[in-house]
C-alpha cells in the first residue's frame, strides 16, 4: 500500500461531507501549530537585521547598517575557520558514537524481559541531568586531585592525563559527557523503533533459517532508517548547537581548542557586547544547520515512502 | 531470533554490564557525593567511604544553606516547581498541538504541507542564542518577560518540534484501516482520531511527551535570560551552589539527585508505554 | 539598666569607646554580644538618619539585581534597618555568580526599568557606561546625607570605579564620571598553607623567582601536593588577579598611549620577562588542570590542602580559611613579584553598586545605595558579616572589625596595610577590555601547552589587540 493509497483510504468517509472541509482539515490540524510559533520569526527577522550592522553595545554611536561585512570579515579570520571545524567535528564525532552505541544499547535491550525493561529506564537517567550541572558533576569527576575519573585512570597507570585541560584529550572529554548524557536519546528513540517493526519478516526469516547478520542488515536496518534518521537529526541539530557542557568544562579552551559556534557567538553577544558579530556567527550556523537539516529530510521522506511501500 | 547460543547470550551481557557501568556509575558516585560534607568530597585521593550525613538534602529542603562562614537563603525547591510547571505545561501544550499537526502531516498530502512541517521543525535549529537577545526586548515590550507564560511559549521551540516529528513517525506506522473501518460504521472524524488513532500510537505520543518533558527540564539559557528568580527553573537554581566563597559540591549533587526524582519517577509510570510498545507491534503483526 | 545599656551603645556608636571596652562593659551588665550588636545597629542607623530626610521616598519600593555573594547575604541581613529607617521597600533578583554579568548585560541592553540598581564590577562600567546605562553617580554624591563622608573611601577605589569614557584616559582623571560606588573589593596577593610552608622550614614567597622555586619545591617535598594555585581558564577573570598584578611590578603595562591613540603593549621586554617565569611556573609546578581552572579552584584546592598557596584575590584565602580541611592552617603575605620592588601592585577587584540609567525612580535607588555603601551598613557587615574587604577607611580602623580579624585570620590585617598602597585597577580603561582579557587567556594557555613560545604568543597577541582597537577606531 502506497501512502498515497492511504491518504485516499482515510480520506474515503469525508467524501460524503463537503469537499472543502476534507481539504481544509489537514489546515485545521496544523495551522495552530504554526501560529503559536510563529511569532519566533519576528526575533529571528530582528537578528538578521543585527547581523547586517555595526553593532557593539559598547559604542552606541558607532552602530549602523554594514551589509555582509561582518560575514566578509569572517572569509579571511582563521578562528572563524576553526570555529567551522571545531563545531563540524564535534558533531560528526557526537553523533557518530552515539548513533552506534545509541543501536547497540536498542539492540542489547529489544527483547522484552522485565531486566530489559528496568535497565532502559535507569540508562536513561543520565539524559535527565541537565547538562549544565552534569558538566559540572564532571568537571569535579576528573578533576586531578578530588576526581574519582582521574583517580581510576590513575591507577591503571595514567597518571598524567588531563581531560579537558589538556588540547590533545578535551575533545575527547567534552565528547565522552556528550556521548553519557545523549546516548540515551539515540538509544530509547530506535528501542521504540525497534520494538514496533513488524514481526512477519523476522519470522519468516527465523523459520528458513537465515543468519543473523542478514536479518541485521538485510532487514532490521532498512526497516529502522526512519528511526535512526529522526533520532540523528535531532542530535546533529543539538549536537552542532553544543554550548551547555563546553561552556561548562572549557570556556572554549584550552586555546580555541574547543571553540564552537555557540560558545564564541555566547562570548561575542554577552561578554564583548559585540551583537552584530554575534548574530551573523549564528547565522552562519543557522545556515549549516539548515542545508544539515535538509539533506536529512529528504532522505527520511524518501525512505519512509520506501519502507511503507516494501510494507 | 531465539536461538541464542550460550556464549552469544555471556557476550551480550558483558555488553550490558558494561554499558551500564558506564552510564550509572556517574549517576552512582554523584548519588554518593550528596550523602557528604564538602570536606569529604574534597579528598585526595576520592573514595567511597564516608560518614553519611543528611545535611545537603536538609539545607536544600528547608530552603538554608550554612556556607563558609554565613548563611544563604535559596529556594530550591521552588526552583523545582518552577520546572515542574514549566515543562509540564510546555509539554501539554506541545501536545495539544503537536498530535494534531503530525496527525495531519502523516495521513494527508496537502498543499504547502510538507513546508509547514519543514517550517515548524526549522524552530528546532534556529540556535536558541540567536533569538534570545531580540526576544528579550520583545517580551519586555509584551509584558511576557519574567511570567510563566512567556517562558511556556518560548519552550514550545524545544517541545514541539520533537514531539510533532516522532508522532508523525508513528502515525504514519500505524495503518489507517482500523479508522477507515471506524469510520464506515458511522463515527465522526473527531471520534476516529480520539478513540482509534491516538491510543494507537500511545506508544509513540508517550515516548515523545517524555523526551520532550525532559528536554523542557533541562533547558538552561531560556529561563535565564527570560525570567528572574520567580520563574527560575533548577538548572539555574542549582547554580546558587557556586558561590564566592566556594562551590558547595554536595549541595549540587543532592540538588541534582532531587532535580533528577520528578523526571524518574515519570519515566517509571510511563515505562510501560515507553518499552512496551505493545499495541503496535501487535496491530502490525 | 536598659539606658545604662543604651548611653554605653551610643558611646560606642560615636567612638567614643572601643568595641572591647563597649563588649566588656556591656557583658558586665549582663548583655550578650549578639543583643549588644543589634542595639548598635539601631542606634547606628538612628545617627545615620540625623539630618537628612530619610523618609522622602517613603511607600516606594526599590528593585535591585544582586549576585550570589557574602556582600549580597550581608546587604540583606541588615536591610530591615534600612526599611525602618526609610519607610521604602527593597526587592531584589539574587542570580548565581557564574552567570550573572550575562543576566546583567541582557537586562540592561533591553532598556529595561525593572532593576533601578545592581551590582558590578568596575570593568564592566568600562562597557555598560559608554552603552550609556549606567548613572554618573557625582550628581548623586553632591547630595549625599550629612555623615555620608564619600571621602572616607579608599581614594584608589573612588578612582579606580570613575572613568572619562575616553579610551586610555587615566582612571579618576579629568572629566571622569563615577559610573559606580565601591562596595567590597579584593586585593591581591599571597595565602599559603602555613602548615606546609613550616613544615617544609620555608617563609612565604619574597618574588616571583622565589615562587617559583618555592613552589617547585613543595611539589617536590609534600606529598601529592602542588606548588602554587593560580587561575587558568580561558576567561577574562584569569588576567586581572595575579597575573597582572605581578605584570605590572615587573613594569610592564597593557597598552601605552602614542598621540592620543592606544598602543597594545603587553609584549614589551618586562612583559615578556614576566610571562616567561609565569608560565614556566605553572608547567613545573601548577595545577594539572590550570586551563580549567577558575576562582573556586584555587580557592577549594588551598583550602582542601591540594595547594601550597595560591596568588589571588586576599579575601578566597580568607573565605578558605573556615569550613575547609585546612581552616586556621591558611596564612597570608603581601607579594611584589619583581625582585627589589619598592612596593606590591596588587591589582584589584571592586564589587560596586551601579544605577540603571533607565531606572524611573533613580532619587529612590540613590537611598538605598547611599545607606548599602555607607559607613553604618559597612561597619555593620565588617564586624558581624563576611563584608570583606571594607571600602571605607572608618571601618578599617574600627577596633571591632580589626580584633576580629586579628584573632580569627592572623597575618591579614598586616598583609592588606603592606598591599594596599599600591592597590589599584592597573588595567587601561577601554571598552574592549574584555576582548582583549579573554585573548590574553587563551593565549597564555597556548604557551603553556607549548603550542606557542612565550615572545611569540605576546607578539601575535599585541597585534591582533591593535587590529580589533584599529577596527572600532581606537588606533
Amino acid at each position: 500500500m502506497t501512502t498515497q493509497d492511504m491518504t485516499q483510504a482515510a480520506a474515503l468517509p469525508a467524501r460524503r461531507r463537503s469537499g472543502r472541509m476534507r481539504a481544509l482539515l489537514p489546515y485545521l490540524l496544523s495551522l495552530p501549530a504554526l501560529v503559536v510559533t510563529i511569532g519566533i520569526l519576528i526575533p529571528f527577522g530582528t537578528a538578521v537585521y543585527y547581523s547586517l550592522q555595526r553593532y557593539n553595545l559598547a559604542f552606541p554611536f558607532t552602530r549602523g547598517f554594514i551589509g555582509l561585512d561582518n560575514y566578509a570579515q569572517f572569509v579571511t579570520d582563521p578562528a572563524f575557520w576553526n570555529t567551522v571545524q571545531i563545531s563540524l567535528l564535534y558533531t560528526v564525532v557526537t553523533v557518530g558514537v552515539e548513533l552506534a552505541l545509541g543501536l547497540s544499547m536498542a539492540l542489547l535491550l529489544q527483547h522484552r524481559t522485565p531486566v530489559n525493561n528496568l535497565l532502559s529506564v535507569l540508562l536513561i537517567l543520565p539524559l535527565m541531568t541537565a547538562p549544565a550541572i552534569a558538566a559540572l558533576m564532571w568537571k569535579l569527576m576528573t578533576n586531578p586531585n578530588f576526581g574519582v575519573f582521574s583517580y581510576l585512570v590513575g591507577l591503571a597507570g595514567f597518571t598524567e592525563f588531563r581531560w579537558a585541560s589538556s588540547p590533545s584529550t578535551a575533545l575527547f572529554t567534552v565528547v565522552l559527557v556528550d556521548v553519557w548524557v545523549y546516548t540515551p536519546f539515540m538509544m530509547i528513540l530506535l528501542l521504540a523503533g525497534l520494538r514496533s517493526l513488524p514481526r512477519q519478516p523476522f519470522e519468516a526469516a527465523e523459520l528458513d533459517g537465515v543468519p543473523a547478520s542478514f536479518v541485521f542488515f538485510r532487514i532490521t536496518l532498512p526497516m529502522l532508517t526512519p528511526y535512526i534518521i529522526t533520532a540523528s537529526l535531532f542530535r546533529m541539530l543539538d549536537a552542532i548547537q553544543q554550548f551547555d557542557i563546553i561552556y561548562a568544562m572549557t570556556q572554549g579552551g584550552p586555546g580555541d581548542r574547543l571553540m564552537v559556534f555557540q560558545v564564541q557567538a555566547y562570548l561575542e553577544a554577552f561578554t564583548f557586547t559585540n551583537i552584530g558579530r554575534s548574530a551573523a556567527f549564528l547565522m552562519v550556523l543557522w545556515a549549516i544547520t539548515f542545508i544539515l537539516s535538509n539533506l536529512f529530510i529528504k532522505q527520511w521522506l524518501k525512505l519512509r515512502e520506501r519502507t511503507h511501500r516494501a510494507a | 531470533m531465539q536461538h541464542t547460543s550460550w556464549h552469544w547470550r555471556l557476550f551480550k551481557g558483558i555488553c550490558l554490564a558494561l554499558i551500564s557501568l558506564f552510564f550509572l556509575f556517574p549517576i552512582l558516585w554523584v548519588l554518593l557525593m550528596s550523602f557528604q560534607t564538602n570536606e569529604d568530597i574534597l579528598r585526595v585521593p576520592p573514595s567511597p567511604f564516608f560518614t553519611p550525613t543528611l545535611d545537603n538534602y536538609r539545607a536544600l529542603i528547608a530552603g538554608e544553606l550554612t556556607g563558609a562562614g554565613s548563611t544563604l537563603k535559596i529556594a530550591y525547591m521552588k526552583n523545582i516547581w518552577n520546572s515542574f510547571v514549566l515543562s509540564a505545561c510546555s509539554v501539554l501544550l506541545s501536545l495539544l498541538l503537536g498530535v494534531p499537526a503530525a496527525y495531519a502531516f502523516a495521513r494527508y498530502r496537502f498543499r504547502l504541507g510538507e513546508n509547514i512541517a519543514f517550517t515548524l521543525l526549522s524552530f528546532r535549529f534556529a540556535p536558541p542564542l540567536l533569538v534570545l537577545l531580540p526576544l528579550l526586548l520583545y517580551f519586555q515590550d509584551l509584558g511576557l518577560y519574567d511570567t510563566y507564560f512567556g517562558l511556556i511559549w518560548v519552550y514550545q521551540l524545544i517541545t514541539l518540534p520533537l514531539i510533532l516529528w516522532i508522532v508523525r513517525g508513528y502515525f504514519e506506522d500505524v495503518s489507517p484501516d482500523i479508522e477507515h473501518a471506524y469510520r464506515i460504521d458511522g463515527h465522526s472524524w473527531l471520534r476516529s482520531f480520539l478513540k482509534i488513532a491516538v491510543p494507537l500510537a500511545r506508544p509513540g505520543i508517550a515516548a515523545a511527551a517524555l523526551l520532550a518533558f525532559i528536554f523542557a527540564w533541562n533547558n538552561f539559557v531560556f529561563a535565564l535570560i527570560l525570567g528572574s528568580s520567580d520563574v527560575q527553573p533548577v538548572t539555574v537554581g542549582a547554580l546558587a551552589f557556586i558561590t564566592a566563597s566556594g562551590i558547595q559540591y554536595g549541595q549540587i549533587a543532592a540538588g541534582l539527585v532531587l532535580s533528577v526524582i520528578p523526571t524518574f519517577v515519570l519515566a517509571l509510570v510511563m515505562q510501560r508505554y515507553l518499552v512496551e510498545g505493545l499495541s503496535l507491534g501487535a496491530v502490525k503483526g | 539598666m536598659y539606658e545604662k545599656a543604651k548611653d554605653l551603645a551610643a558611646a560606642y556608636v560615636s567612638r567614643r569607646i572601643s568595641r572591647r571596652a563597649f563588649i566588656d562593659r556591656m557583658t558586665k551588665l549582663g548583655i550578650a554580644a549578639a543583643a549588644a550588636n543589634l542595639m548598635v545597629n539601631r542606634l547606628s542607623s538612628q545617627a545615620l538618619a540625623a539630618g537628612h530626610d530619610w523618609q522622602k521616598h517613603k511607600g516606594r519600593t526599590v528593585k535591585l539585581l544582586l549576585n550570589k555573594h557574602p556582600y549580597t547575604d550581608a546587604m540583606i541581613a541588615n536591610l530591615d534597618n534600612f526599611k525602618a529607617m526609610t519607610g521604602m521597600d527593597v526587592k531584589y533578583d539574587v542570580f548565581p555568580e557564574d552567570v550573572y554579568f550575562d543576566k546583567v548585560t541582557a537586562t540592561l541592553s533591553s532598556r529595561a526599568s525593572q532593576y533601578d540598581a545592581f551590582m558590578t564590577g568596575a570593568y564592566q562600567t568600562w562597557q555598560y557606561g559608554p552603552a550609556g546605562w549606567l548613572v554618573d553617580m557625582n550628581e548623586y554624591l553632591t547630595q549625599a546625607a550629612p555623615n555620608y563622608n564619600w571621602n572616607d573611601v579608599l581614594p584608589n577605589l573612588r578612582r579606580s570605579t570613575a572613568w572619562s569614557g575616553v579610551p586610555g584616559a587615566a582612571l579618576g582623571g579629568d572629566g571622569a564620571k563615577q559610573w559606580a560606588l565601591p562596595w567590597g573589593f579584593e586585593l591581591n596577593s599571597v595565602s599559603y598553607n602555613k602548615r606546609i610552608f613550616d613544615k617544609l622550614g620555608m617563609a612565604p614567597p619574597e618574588n616571583l623567582p622565589d615562587m617559583k622555586e618555592k613552589a617547585a619545591h613543595i611539589a617536590r617535598e609534600a606529598d601529592g601536593m602542588y606548588g602554587i594555585g593560580v587561575r587558568g581558564s580561558r576567561s577574562w577573570a584569569t588576567i586581572h588577579p595575579g597575573y597582572l598584578s605581578g605584570f605590572t611590578n615587573y613594569g610592564a603595562r597593557d597598552f601605552e598611549m602614542a598621540d592620543g591613540k592606544l598602543n597594545a603593549a603587553m609584549n614589551s621586554p618586562a612583559g615578556k620577562e614576566f610571562t616567561g617565569l609565569w608560565v614556566e611556573m605553572i608547567k613545573q609546578s601548577g595545577p594539572r588542570n590550570w586551563s580549567t581552572y577558575t576562582w573556586y579552584e584555587v580557592g577549594n584546592d588551598l583550602g582542601a590542602g591540594a595547594s601550597g598557596m595560591i596568588f589571588d584575590a586576599d579575601i578566597l584565602g580568607y573565605f578558605m580559611n573556615g569550613n575547609t580541611k585546612e581552616a586556621g592552617n591558611i596564612a597570608y603575605a603581601a607579594f611584589a613579584a619583581k625582585p627589589g620592588a619598592s612596593e606590591p601592585t596588587p591589582n584589584v577587584w571592586i564589587w560596586s553598586l551601579a544605577m540603571n540609567a533607565f531606572s524611573e525612580q533613580k532619587e529612590a535607588a540613590w537611598y538605598w545605595m547611599q545607606w548599602a555603601t555607607g559607613t553604618e551598613h559597612g561597619m555593620f557587615g565588617a564586624r558581624q558579616m563576611d563584608f570583606v574587604n571594607p571600602v571605607r577607611q572608618s571601618v578599617w580602623d574600627d577596633e571591632g572589625f580589626r580584633d576580629r580579624i586579628a584573632k580569627t585570620y592572623p597575618g591579614y590585617l598586616e598583609q592588606y596595610e603592606a598591599s594596599a598602597p599600591g592597590s589599584k585597577i592597573y588595567f587601561t580603561p577601554q571598552p574592549l577590555f574584555f576582548n582583549l582579557t579573554t585573548e590574553w587567556a587563551a593565549s597564555l594557555q597556548k604557551m603553556v601547552a607549548d603550542e606557542v613560545p612565550v615572545d611569540e604568543g605576546l607578539d601575535q597577541l599585541a597585534e591582533s589587540v591593535n587590529r580589533q582597537l584599529a577596527s572600532v577606531g581606537l588606533r
